[in-house]
């Protein structure tokens, strides 16, 4: 493979990953609420690939190893935020390992890739915590070293290692307690998954569909409630329908309270929403289509009696 | 003891000695991504040595803390932003844990850790 071709396909691959993580950079940020709920993984994993994804843009063609090197660097001085730089290991570990490879890249040299991933990745912490990032890349690292065996082309094994790493990101919440008391899977191991994605679809020469968005629709449903509300209730149900339109109704929702979410299809909505009028809600739906699965919980009675127990010590500001 | 943080409740003062203030940000740097170590002055290997977490030391301005600390972080790393997040993990969990206002915390890279 000559130089050019190298570099093309760099940039390739790059765009790919940068492109699929910034396609879903809103919902990572929604699911951040380790190691500190600040709601910026996807914008931070994100800004940490433009960086590489600018630099090959402008690299000129060179060896393997300068390519490499390359790239590293770009994650280094490109890391934002404490997922950024766990990115920036699991980069460097894979471009030493290509970096020494002469030609292609088959599915021995992707798990070695991924091995000296994990590795470079834990090295740098002194207490790893399973249930992140790290859990996620050592997963994926060992099942490319189970697959590695196989016959088949390299978009085979990818897209096996994409469907590996959905089930890593689902098992999170049972390896991290913040993350199943939030009731969110882990951000930074949802962006990884969300990169290599990328770099399948880019391989494979076909998008590759996300698993059903039922993870971030509980998601974003229990993450809302960290935030306190100024209304009373909360109030879920789901609309069913022939032809809703999602659009309209949460326009009409919106005007009712906060924290809304409107999720689902023209057969099937969910709605989450604060407000002090859950009749009015429910009214909307009942106008749209049938409603079921109604759930209304007085949330301020909820905070109250959380502000009891924690009254010995005063909630901490926001930061 | 050192100074001791105090609360003010419905029941009474609370008060929260430097030293398990000390052991909440020794507990979370050990967790952050980047940090291979801690570090400490002269000042901490003595705290060491009475069997407190070295390379940290808590202040107080008014009713708020101050926390500095010293850490060793892995070569390759970005330093800025390894500071940056031990800082606000750091800032996070003491405040979520004690519920004392975090002023400050200053984080000094005083060594990389070279080698594999």
């Amino acid at each position: 493979m000559t130089a050019e071709a190298d570099l093309e396909l760099v940039r390739g691959l790059v765009g790919a990953a940068l492109a699929s993580l910034e396609a879903s950079r809103g919902r990572i940020d929604d699911l951040n609420v380790y190691p500190v709920p600040d709601g910026d993984t996807g914008t931070n994993l994100t800004l940490t690939v433009r960086a590489v994804a600018d630099a090959v843009a402008t690299a000129d063609a060179a060896e393997r190893p300068a390519l490499a090197h390359t790239v590293a660097r770009a994650a280094l001085m490109g890391a934002r935020g404490n997922s950024g730089v766990i990115l920036s290991q699991i980069v460097r570990g894979v471009a030493d390992v290509l970096a020494e490879s002469p030609n292609g890249v088959d599915p021995l040299q992707t798990a070695r890739a991924l091995r000296g991933a994990s590795n470079a990745a834990y090295r740098a912490v002194r207490r790893p915590v399973e249930g992140t990032m790290l859990s996620v890349i050592r997963e994926l690292a060992e099942e490319a070293e189970r697959r590695s065996g196989e016959p088949g082309p390299l978009g085979g094994l990818l897209l096996e290692l994409v469907r590996h790493g959905e089930e890593a990101v689902a098992r999170t919440p049972e390896q991290l307690d913040v993350l199943r008391d939030a009731g969110v899977v882990d951000a930074g191991g949802a962006g990884l998954v969300e990169l290599l994605r990328g770099l399948t679809g880019s391989v494979t020469g076909e998008p590759v569909p996300a698993a059903p968005e039922v993870a971030s629709e509980i998601a974003g449903h229990d993450a809302i409630h960290l935030e306190p509300s100024r209304y009373r209730y909360c109030t879920v149900f789901v609309v069913e329908g022939d032809a809703l339109d999602q659009d309209e109704l949460e326009a009409q929702l919106e005007r009712l309270g906060d924290s809304l979410l409107v999720v689902g299809d023209a057969t099937a909505l969910k709605v989450h929403i604060h407000t002090d009028d859950p009749g009015a809600a429910l009214t909307l739906g009942t106008t749209a289509g049938t409603i079921d699965g109604v759930e209304i919980a007085n949330i301020q009675e909820q905070q109250e009696e959380r502000e009891r127990r924690l009254s010995l010590v005063p909630t901490t500001r926001a930061r | 003891m050192e100074a001791a943080h105090a609360l003010s409740s419905r029941l009474g003062r609370i008060t929260i000695s430097s030293e398990a203030i000390a052991q909440i940000v020794a507990e979370t740097a050990v967790e952050c991504y980047g940090v291979v170590g801690m570090k400490g002055s002269l000042r901490g290997r003595l705290a060491r040595a009475r069997g407190r977490p070295s390379g940290i030391e808590i202040g107080r301005d008014g009713r708020e803390v101050t926390i500095d600390l010293h850490v060793v972080v892995e070569y390759g790393l970005n330093l800025a932003e390894v500071a940056s997040s031990v800082g606000n993990r750091v800032a996070y969990e003491v405040e979520r844990l004690t519920g004392l206002p975090v002023r400050a915390v200053e984080v000094h890279v005083d060594d990389v850790r070279t080698g594999k």
